[in-house]
């Protein structure tokens, strides 16, 4: 038997789980923006960067669940045995569950940090570091996946 | 910053104000009350005239704006204020008059155009109401005639003719009656009813309780006569409206001489605001401020050639304003710092720092030498093109740095817009080279080395951390803080040094551990001694000074967050490799060959814009989060000098 299906459920849980944590965040925050930006359109560029902010985790979860395809054959490469299946499958959850949770924390942080800049302007580079604290967790999450990843061994693409 | 104080003739006022407006040099400092022997002089008034002008030259800007949008491009906000020569104030100022007058026109005609509009609004729900009555052909507020009554109206529900009668003489059995229906819908009939004059009441009566009701605004007019007259005068209305909107576009070439009479406005508000704030005597009046030490000559050559003055510096105390001042290098970090907060009164300006660590990790995040370049270039053009302000030029400027900085990591990435080169290379030759294969320099590969470039980007971290506890040292130095500079700063300073050649010595073996470690005991033994100084009793020191130990985490933290240059790193290039292998998937026929140059464009824009915007972020938080926090107290305010506040032009400067 071959590792491919967990290999594949890993890109998946990988994709997924920090795609909803970052469409949730970003959801939440474009809403709050959009509020905002009823009332003053000017406010574009800066309710912009902080509505994006919390949609990293999305891409991070994608590079690992991206990866995970490259290295175990889907697009190139050889499959995986049953082990290194589970292998795989295990470094999916690192950024899978730290993207989904931090990404709609983060989310909720971008949402106070867009009714902060839309009260004063001089606020906005203020409200966009806090909020960039939240990333951290998802950065850890990510790297702890990503080293997982890339060191399987022999499966280096 | 010295203060400085200029006391001149009053007839000189206006002269002087004009000429320290328009060379920016000196703050100004407002005052509330005025000392003994001096007064105020109130020019509210004076300022509330210019700005109701300025708020109606907005206003009709506006109104323009909507009868015909002004082209202008998505980046003409990059675009720079107009110059205008210093002579050309004088015409402005003449041609005002006329431009306002043009304005209140302008105000005028729209709100004509409002009022028509709503005109026309009532009319249509008049038009709308007198519908049902179009087969009449009495007027609706007919009575009756010397021996019938007539009731012309409503009942709320839906009747037949023989309904209705059936409904009517149930009420009233005797009534003697003739109707004729109008119009009927569900939950309105449009009836009149015919009745003797001597059963009038009985019928009144009888129709009350089936709900009747007279038409709202009954005219004596034949209800067809009426609609046809509303809607002549719809028309007239709506051709009036058009020949006012023709009459506003007409104005539209005048756009530019609005704006440059609002900021006319606006400069000349700014300066009553000021005279309304300083002091005056009978003779002389007195201005009070603040000046960067090296423009003082300047004002006094200035001021001397303009006026009748006295000019006199003085040392600035704690309270004055921050001038930043630096080389062209760091200058575009200026507003990064000033987002953050201007320097207070014991910090050294960071920015040169904060510059080159800005370029460096922003650099090293976005990394790719094809991003890069288009940066370069991009910014490049827009400065050409634009002309923009002195902001938005450092803003622009900060980016082109940060491009140079992207195409060098990018070089060392081995990047150029991802694996594209190899990408391409492969589709057109069906070989499979790498990158790295074909570059002739070494490479660093964020995915095969990433633990390398982990290491790598901490140690940057380090670096960054101990520069920003070198300003603390720094600061604390000159202040002649000795303690602070030495134990609190000094000791952690060279703890994190030990423990970092520690960390190198598991790599490179002896003696580096042994020295690492050593220092490190060094230093947290002195930790331990000096942190506690503060405490009072023997017990509190020790605790004191073992708590201390404890930071030790804040910076371990603090150096893990560095490791968001090699996620950034990584996602761009991973990003970039992705939508390479999407655009080359079709391989190497034509149609292949137009889809990969579509989704290589839109991939790589996605690519730009998200991962710019990260690397933006992110690096702004590792200066404002991990380096300011080491030394950077902030809390100072910005010199702001008495300029022209202007929005579409600017005075040329003398050429003299």
């Amino acid at each position: 038997m071959d590792g491919m299906f967990f290999a594949l459920l890993g890109a998946a849980i990988a994709t997924v789980l920090a795609g909803i944590g970052s469409a949730k965040g970003v959801g939440g925050a474009a809403q709050a923006a959009m509020g905002v930006l009823s009332e003053d359109s000017s406010q574009f560029g800066k309710m912009l960067v902080l509505t994006l902010l919390p949609g990293t985790q999305g891409l991070y979860g994608f590079i690992v669940g991206f990866l995970i395809l490259v290295s175990c054959g889907v697009l190139g490469g050889e499959m995986p045995t049953f082990t290194q299946g589970l292998w795989y499958f295990g470094a999916s959850l690192a950024i899978g569950f730290g993207g989904l949770f931090s990404g709609i924390a983060q989310g909720k942080a971008a949402v106070s940090g867009i009714a902060m800049s839309a009260k004063d302007d001089k606020n906005f580079s203020k409200g966009m570091v806090s909020v960039t604290l939240v990333e951290i967790y998802a950065l850890l999450a990510f790297i702890v996946s990503l080293l997982v990843v890339i060191s399987i061994p022999g499966m280096k693409a | 910053m010295k203060t400085v104080r200029i006391v001149a003739l009053r007839k000189d006022r206006k002269r002087l104000l004009e000429h320290l407006q328009d060379s920016a040099l000196v703050q100004i400092k407002k005052i509330d009350k005025a000392r003994d022997g001096f007064e105020r002089v109130d020019m509210t008034s004076h300022m509330q005239v210019f700005e109701r002008d300025v708020t109606l030259t907005e206003q009709a800007l506006k109104i323009l704006d909507g009868v015909s949008p002004e082209k202008s491009g998505m980046l003409s906000s990059f675009k720079g204020r107009r110059e205008v020569d210093p002579d050309e104030i004088g015409v402005i100022a003449s041609k005002s008059g006329e431009v306002i007058s043009v304005c209140k026109r302008i105000v005028e005609l729209d709100k004509r155009r409002a009022d028509n509009k709503a005109e026309q609004a009532r009319i249509a729900t008049q038009l709308v109401s007198l519908e049902a009555w179009q087969k009449l052909d009495i007027p609706l507020n007919t009575s009756g005639t010397r021996s019938t009554a007539i009731f012309v109206g409503t009942f709320p529900e839906e009747y037949t003719e023989e309904q209705l009668k059936t409904a009517i003489a149930a009420e009233s059995p005797q009534l003697e009656f003739a109707l004729e229906v109008e119009h009927s819908e569900p939950q309105m009939t449009c009836a009149v009813v015919f009745v003797p004059v001597s059963q009038k009441t009985t019928a009144e009566d009888a129709l009350r309780t089936l709900g009747f009701a007279r038409p709202m605004g009954a005219t004596s007019k034949v209800p067809k006569v009426k609609a046809e007259r509303l809607r002549q005068k719809n028309e007239t209305l709506k051709a009036n409206s058009e020949e006012a909107e023709k009459e506003i576009a007409s104005y539209v070439d005048r756009r530019e001489d609005i704006k440059t009479t609002q900021d006319y406005f606006r400069i000349r508000a700014d300066k009553y605001s000021v005279i309304n704030s300083i002091e005056h005597s009978n003779h002389v009046f007195i201005i009070e401020g603040y000046i960067p030490e090296e423009d003082c000559d300047k004002l006094e050559a200035l001021c001397t050639r303009v006026a009748d003055c006295v000019v006199e510096f003085g040392e600035a105390g704690d309270d004055a304003p921050v001038k930043l001042k630096n080389n062209k290098f760091a200058e575009p970090a200026e507003n990064i710092l000033l987002m953050y907060a201007a320097p207070g009164k014991d910090d050294v300006d960071p920015t040169p720092l904060l510059a080159f660590f800005f370029y460096f990790f922003f650099g090293m995040m976005f990394s790719d030498a094809g991003y890069g370049l288009l940066m370069v270039i991009a910014t490049g053009l827009m400065i050409k093109i634009f002309k923009p302000d002195k902001r938005m030029y450092n803003n622009l400027k900060l980016f082109q740095y940060c491009g140079i900085s992207t195409t060098l990591w990018g070089l060392v990435f081995g990047s150029f817009f991802g694996d594209a080169p190899a990408a391409i290379y492969n589709m057109m030759t069906g070989s499979k080279i790498t990158m790295a294969e074909m570059i002739r320099w070494p490479t660093l590969d964020p995915q095969k080395d990433s633990l390398t470039l982990m290491v790598i980007s901490i140690a940057f971290g380090l670096v960054h951390i101990l520069v920003g506890m070198g300003c603390k040292f720094y600061s604390c130095l000159k202040r002649k803080d000795w303690a602070g500079a030495f134990f609190d700063t000094g000791l952690w300073m060279l703890l994190l040094i030990g423990l970092a050649i520690l960390a190198a010595g598991i790599v490179l073996g002896q003696p580096f551990t042994t020295i690492g470690a050593a220092i490190a005991i060094a230093c947290a033994v002195g930790l331990v001694l000096t942190q506690g100084r503060g405490k009072k009793g023997i017990v509190g020191k020790a605790v004191g000074g073992l708590a201390s130990l404890y930071d030790i985490t804040s910076y371990i933290s603090d150096l893990l967050s560095y490791s968001r240059l090699l996620a950034l790193g990584l996602t761009t290039g991973v990003m970039a490799q992705v939508f390479n292998m999407l655009a080359t998937m079709m391989g190497g026929t034509v149609v292949g060959f137009i889809f990969m140059i579509v989704i290589f464009i839109v991939g790589h824009l996605v690519n730009i814009g998200l991962n710019a915007l990260g690397s933006y972020v992110h690096t702004m938080r590792l200066q404002y989060v991990e380096m300011f926090s080491k030394f950077y107290e902030g809390g100072g305010k910005e010199f702001e000098p008495f300029s022209l506040q202007s929005k579409y032009i600017k005075i040329q400067e003398d050429k003299q």
